[in-house]
């Protein structure tokens, strides 16, 4: 009976010891997440005062310490938990930071040294050697660490990647390059970091940074070499210096590939786009199958919007009509055909393939490659095959396109019926924007139609500045000013003003600022302050814009020309 | 000036101000302009301007503190509306019943009519080449029309500063490191030119290198101040005018700066008897990190120590107990967010006990705007560069204010523009 009593105890009793352990350390770390660092702290001790190697509960400690700036405090802690387990490494590091935090670089040393004879192969104790120096903001004593770790395990690429953020810390880029690329050849996920910190070379280091990784060997140099040219503003170098080093095996070289396109993919210009468009060349180049198609297309659309239209048909030759391609591809194929079309401006060859792929291409995108053709028409002064070709689209964005015929044909009531209905939700912000302008000048004027005012303004769209803003301002000579005639003349104003035609520009300004149009005249005063303040006549412009403030001070113009007010007497930067 | 001394001369001046505004005041049925400054203010920082120009014109001015935000009392003349108009600002006509209403509700709460007398004399410590854009005060100045001269080390040394009222201190390093940007921006022209400007100075004013020269020009403003000027600093001229008047003895300058590397020590060695504001401040040794001590609460160009930006709060002060700290935190909003700096804040261990907070981040171990007495004289010191651009990369676009015209932030800046024409008495005794 006896027996089986101490027995029972005995079994019951290991549980519960366990579970009175595993109390304080959860009380522990509840108040170490509620912040309560002092709470935390001594509780951690509690632990560690019946288990002095308690790992948990000493980096616990050193945690909570840390943002109570009590670090010392663990010392006595590291050292008892060391002494109770030697070979346990994690006791070394902590005691490394406890002597760093009592600013005892020489027992830093000394531990550090202790740990490397317990761990003769290993990195980690010049690691953490070096981290405790540099949180005391020794780099020396950092530098000291990395460097007889180096020596000590005979290996001259051992600690690269410290080697290298040391130097990069003191500007020291010859040697964070050359670390650099001994820790990628290592270790090649360092590139990411490598590339980052490098990255922040300043602009005058640059040549000196990239010549020196042009003498190292190797595809992680070149990679490396390739995606800084990419940060610093030379896609078109580093694609060159890349495909130069692309080694014959397919994955190693598609990989690369990809990690530079990725590095691409956010930038829009068009040497960047260009880049884009040849590295997805040379990926589909070693693919087959879909894939190797899939990569064509792409190419070709990049190559399409960097306006490269000769690498866009090369690479969608045979595209569309492979019959082993998907259908999804060779539709695609097709799309970027007729964009590309109708950016040379051959609309009626686009006009017939869109007719020719639209049973394969989807209904949005045929709607928007309408819209693009019908715009590609306006351009081309064929407003009747616009008309024809827009059909029967009644979305917001097919009404804009509509209001522009409209008015281009000359039939004002129909375009500012057909602008309205549109609302501010059709095309970008610009273009909403100036429909806005537009419906403002047509408002102005009574006449249903003007033929002649519709073809002034399509020689505007068409970009002939010069020849729109004469005949608005003929057209304005026809118009009383405060029915139109006012609106068209600070137009043509303003389009002069555009032109660097000063002279005209002020003229008719200051016709449509006359008081007789009170409706147009704040925006002239304010065009015409522009001009002034543009020609460097900052005087005239100030007067010009308190006359402005003062005559018209409820206009909405009023605020922008305080702004203008404040930029002419040079109170804020011209933007 | 003692808080005592300008309360009774302000209350003195307050009982004959009324026949000065008379005088000047035209035949109307609204006499008065207040132009008040809560949110139905349509350009805060105009406004100040505008109260400037009242000034400078000859008038008066009142400055109802704590009062809508902190109101100003300008004569209801056609210059003024005319001004006001063409500035965007915000004005309420009143006929004198309805001013001795407001009066009636200034004297019963913690609020105060300051009078304000003539327009003080501002210059702004700054480089020859330096941008307009490139200093929050001198923005704050062009913006609000208020003008002033600029002085560089030349001028400071050649004691001419006794001929103005208010200097600003541009984001100077009065320790002569260059903004310890020399390594990191190493062939940079801005920095190519900053270094040449300094060294050909040092050399013209017969200094052997440019800490040297910087720690005159350093001593010789804080001399100013003795006397009775008034400085107002933000970003790192806070920080490093002090270090630089601290450091007699001591090299606090890396070796590009003065072909000698910091004493090791110096932070041992520093004389913070000399300072207006910090002590026991432990220097950055590394000449590569663009830090200078533990004043700075921030440290944003220390990958390891930078703290994130918060936001800052303005203490409230008794309008007629304390009057010139109210002054300085008159404003709109209480809670201003936080901007950085190369020195954004100051740590709490490091400041004076004599010196005033005027606001704080509660519960962090710093505080963003400080102001106290040096002889006879006042400083302010507000930390970070550009309260409208929190984080103000080198290369940034320049803040246009006109997109910020209710910026609290820079109301601060103003706030110790028009505090001088507050006083009663000629400063530079």
């Amino acid at each position: 009976m006896r027996i089986a009593t101490v027995l029972t105890m005995a079994l019951v009793s290991l549980p519960l010891a366990a579970a009175a352990q595993q109390e304080p350390m959860a009380k522990a770390f509840d108040l170490e997440r509620r912040g309560d660092y002092a709470g935390a702290a001594e509780a951690y001790r509690k632990v560690l005062q019946v288990k002095p190697a308690d790992a948990a509960a000493l980096l616990g400690l050193e945690r909570v310490l840390l943002p109570t700036n009590r670090s010392r405090e663990i010392l006595p802690l590291a050292q008892a938990a060391s002494a109770s387990n030697p070979s346990g490494d994690v006791f070394y590091g902590v005691l490394l930071r406890a002597w760093a935090a009592a600013d005892q670089p020489d027992s830093m040393r000394a531990v550090a040294l202790r740990w490397a004879r317990a761990m003769p192969d290993n990195e980690a104790p010049y690691r953490e050697w070096g981290a405790a120096a540099l949180l005391r903001r020794d780099r020396p004593g950092a530098l000291e660490a990395y460097a007889s770790g180096r020596e000590r395990l005979r290996r001259p690429d051992a600690l690269a990647a410290e080697m290298a953020q040391l130097a990069v810390a003191d500007a020291d880029f010859p040697t964070a390059v050359r670390e650099w690329v001994q820790a990628i050849r290592l270790l090649p996920g360092y590139r990411a970091t490598a590339l980052a910190t490098l990255g922040q070379a300043p602009q005058p280091l640059r040549p000196e940074v990239l010549r020196q990784l042009a003498q190292e060997r190797g595809l992680a140099a070149r990679r490396l070499e390739a995606e800084l040219r990419v940060r610093w503003g030379d896609p078109a170098g580093g694609f060159e210096v890349l495909r130069e080093a692309l080694p014959e095996e397919r994955v190693e070289s598609v990989q690369a590939l990809r990690d530079f396109l990725d590095l691409l993919q956010p930038l829009r210009s068009g040497a960047a786009l260009a880049a884009q468009g040849r590295t997805l060349e040379a990926m589909a180049s070693r693919m087959s199958g879909a894939e190797g198609a899939r990569l064509r297309l792409r190419a070709a659309q990049v190559y399409g919007e960097a306006g490269d239209r000769e690498a866009a048909r090369r690479m969608l030759a045979g595209l569309m009509d492979d019959r082993n391609s998907p259908s999804g591809l060779s539709a695609g194929a097709g799309a970027t055909l007729i964009t590309i079309l109708i950016g040379e401006g051959k609309l009626a060859e686009a006009q017939q393939r869109l007719a020719e792929f639209q049973p394969k291409l989807g209904g949005g995108v045929v709607v928007q490659l309408r819209r693009r053709l019908v715009a590609g028409w306006l351009q081309a002064g064929e407003l009747a095959r616009a008309d024809s070709a827009l059909a029967a689209d009644s979305t917001v964005e097919g009404l804009a396109l509509r209001g522009r015929i409209r008015l281009y044909q000359g039939d004002l009531a129909g375009a500012s019926e057909a602008f309205r209905a549109a609302g501010p939700f059709a095309g970008n912000l610009r273009e909403a924007t100036e429909r806005a302008i537009l419906l403002g000048l047509l408002q102005s004027i009574e006449a249903d139609t003007l033929p002649a005012l519709g073809r002034s303004l399509w020689k505007l769209h068409q970009g002939d500045s010069a020849g729109a803003a004469a005949r608005l301002e003929r057209v304005a000579e026809e118009l009383p000013a405060p029915k139109g005639g006012a609106e068209l003349r600070l137009l043509a104003g303003r389009i002069w003003s555009a032109l660097g035609k000063s002279g005209d520009a002020e003229r008719l300004l200051r016709a449509a600022a006359g008081p007789d149009a009170p409706g147009t005249a704040p925006a002239a005063e304010l065009a015409l302050a522009d001009l002034m303040i543009r020609q460097g006549r900052h005087d005239s412009a100030v007067a010009q814009l308190e006359h402005l403030i003062l005559t018209y001070p409820h206009s909405v113009l009023v605020p922008q020309a305080r702004r203008a007010l404040d930029q002419a007497r040079g109170a804020v930067p011209r933007t | 000036m003692k808080r005592r001394d300008f309360l009774t001369r302000g209350g003195a001046s307050l009982l004959v101000l009324h026949p000065a505004l008379s005088r000047l005041q035209p035949v109307s049925a609204e006499p008065w302009l207040l132009v008040p400054m809560d949110d139905t203010q349509a350009d805060h920082l105009k406004a100040y301007g505008l109260t400037f120009r009242v000034l400078q014109r000859g008038g008066r001015a009142e400055w109802f503190l704590n009062y809508r935000s902190g109101a100003f009392l300008v004569p209801g003349d056609a210059i003024n509306r005319r001004d006001a108009a063409l500035a965007g600002v915000s004005i309420e006509p009143l006929d004198d019943d309805r001013l001795a209403q407001i009066r009636g509700e200034i004297q019963d709460g913690n609020m105060d009519a300051v009078p304000l007398e003539k327009a003080p004399k501002v210059a702004v410590y700054v480089p020859p080449n330096a941008p307009p854009w490139d200093d929050a005060v001198t923005m704050a100045l062009n913006y609000a029309g208020v003008s002033f001269e600029k002085v560089w080390d030349a001028e400071v040394l050649g004691a001419t500063l006794k001929n103005y009222d208010w200097l600003h201190l541009h984001h100077e390093d009065f320790t002569g490191q260059y903004s310890k940007f020399f390594l990191n921006y190493a062939g940079a022209p801005w920095l190519v030119d900053m270094v040449e400007q300094n060294r050909a100075m040092a050399q013209r004013m017969g200094f052997p290198s440019v800490p040297e020269e910087k720690r005159a020009v350093a001593v010789a403003i804080a001399d100013y101040v003795r006397r009775g000027g008034f400085v107002f600093a933000m970003c790192t001229a806070t920080e490093t005018l002090d270090l630089a008047l601290a450091s007699e003895g001591a090299d606090i300058a890396a070796a590009y700066a003065d072909g000698t590397p910091m004493d090791p020590n110096a932070s041992a060695r520093m004389r913070w008897d000399r300072t207006l504001a910090f002590q026991d401040a432990q220097l950055e040794l590394s000449p590569t990190v663009p830090v200078y001590s533990d004043i700075d609460g921030h440290q944003v160009n220390s990958a390891e120590r930078r703290q994130p930006l918060g936001s800052f709060t303005l203490f409230n002060f008794s309008a007629k107990i304390d009057p010139v700290a109210t002054m300085l935190v008159q404003n709109h909003r209480q809670v201003i967010p936080d901007f950085y700096g190369l020195t954004t804040s100051f740590t709490r261990k490091t400041l004076k006990p004599s010196i005033t907070v005027l606001a704080e981040e509660p519960a962090a171990p710093w505080v963003k705007y400080i102001h106290g007495e040096h002889g006879q004289g006042t400083w302010t010191f507000f930390g970070g560069h550009d309260p409208e651009d929190p984080q103000h990369q080198i290369g940034d676009v320049p803040t246009d204010l006109s997109l910020h015209p209710h910026s609290p932030g820079y109301r601060l800046i103003l706030n110790n523009v028009l505090f001088p024409a507050a006083k009663k008495k000629e400063l530079k005794t």
